[in-house]
């Protein structure tokens, strides 16, 4: 999790072959940033189907690498008053920041040498030709998407279990719940919960939070939003 | 796979992607994988005084994982039929 250190190499990194880690990208003359630090000497990129690794040309003893588990966003950075140079810019979610990271905003304002790696949450890859950016950006995408989630760590959300019998209910549920009228605005669901935010503003005119729908998009917590429901056709039987 | 599919059709619509984090980014959404990976084109962050680093990024790939909300256009929304695929995905048709 999070950024890590490399100090060994063997002219390229040494990568996770058994567990079938290949290179796809590499990109020399590339600086590193970790947070607001200044940048790093000038080093290569490496991109492979599980990490991002960045190893020092000077110091053969410096590299750092995150897994794309870690990587939570990457984008293509070149307006001058995000950052001077043309960069990719990335956020890694680190263990503390991973939802309420406010009392760590003083740590990229470190400039010491002491810098704790695992608290790094954002890092910027300068290379030195800014042509290049579209096409790292591209293979960065591309390795994302070789790294989904592992089953079954989706935050503890995941321990809701439904039996197909559980799933009927809560759909006859939303079935009954379908008699109210349409376009009124809110679905008149009795377990409102039910359907979350969804389509809960339409033709009101309102702030933008009112006005843009709102649809969760993770299963876990979807089904979470099912259980009320499941209590209520419970003890009803 | 319903949102993966419902998603899709919102490619080329603004939409406000909200991190876990508390991040949230708004942009055209250029594509969407089976991971609910989004990918955003033109983005800026909606609250830039909190994240002023954020500004304005062309290119955006959000992780699936990391992702807490998606806030959708009105307009991009047929609530009758996300209404209908919901119950049948729920059922497991």
């Amino acid at each position: 999790m999070g950024l890590t250190a490399i100090t060994e190499r063997e002219g390229e990194p040494r990568l996770d072959t058994e567990n079938g880690e290949e290179t796809r990208h590499v990109q020399p003359k590339t600086a590193i940033v970790l947070g607001n630090r200044t940048p790093e000497q000038l080093g290569t990129l490496y991109i492979t189907t599980k990490r991002l690794i960045w190893l020092s040309d000077v110091d053969k003893q410096k590299g750092y690498a995150v897994d794309f588990l870690s990587i939570s966003l990457h984008a293509v950075s070149r307006d001058p008053d995000a950052y001077q140079l043309p960069c990719i810019y990335a956020q890694i979610e680190t263990v503390e920041s991973d939802g309420y990271g406010d009392e760590l905003e003083d740590q990229n304002s470190t400039n010491g040498e002491n810098l704790d790696l695992s608290q790094v949450t954002e890092i910027r890859l300068v290379p030195s030709d800014p042509n290049t950016l579209d096409d790292i950006f591209k293979v960065l995408c591309t390795c994302a998407e070789l790294n989904p989630e592992p089953d079954g760590e989706l935050e503890g959300e995941g321990d809701w279990i439904f039996s197909s019998e559980d799933m009927m209910n809560a759909n006859l549920g939303a079935v009954n719940g379908m008699s109210v009228q349409h376009g009124v605005g809110d679905w008149d669901y009795e377990e409102d919960e039910l359907v979350n935010h969804i389509g809960h503003s339409n033709g009101l005119d309102h702030s933008l939070h009112e006005n843009i729908l709102e649809l969760q998009i993770d299963d876990a917590r979807f089904e979470d939003a099912l259980e009320p429901e499941d209590e209520v056709q419970r003890s009803r039987t | 796979m319903l949102f993966f599919s419902y998603f899709k059709e919102l490619v080329g619509k603004e939409v406000t992607v909200e991190l876990k984090n508390d991040l949230a980014i708004r942009g055209t959404l250029h594509s969407v994988d089976q991971y609910l990976n989004i990918k955003l084109e033109n983005t800026r962050v909606v609250e830039q005084d909190k994240y002023p680093h954020m500004l304005s990024v062309k290119n955006c790939f959000i992780r699936g994982s990391v992702v807490r909300y998606v806030l959708l256009p009105p307009d991009g929304v047929d609530v009758d039929i996300l209404h209908d695929a919901t119950r049948r995905e729920a059922r497991g048709g």
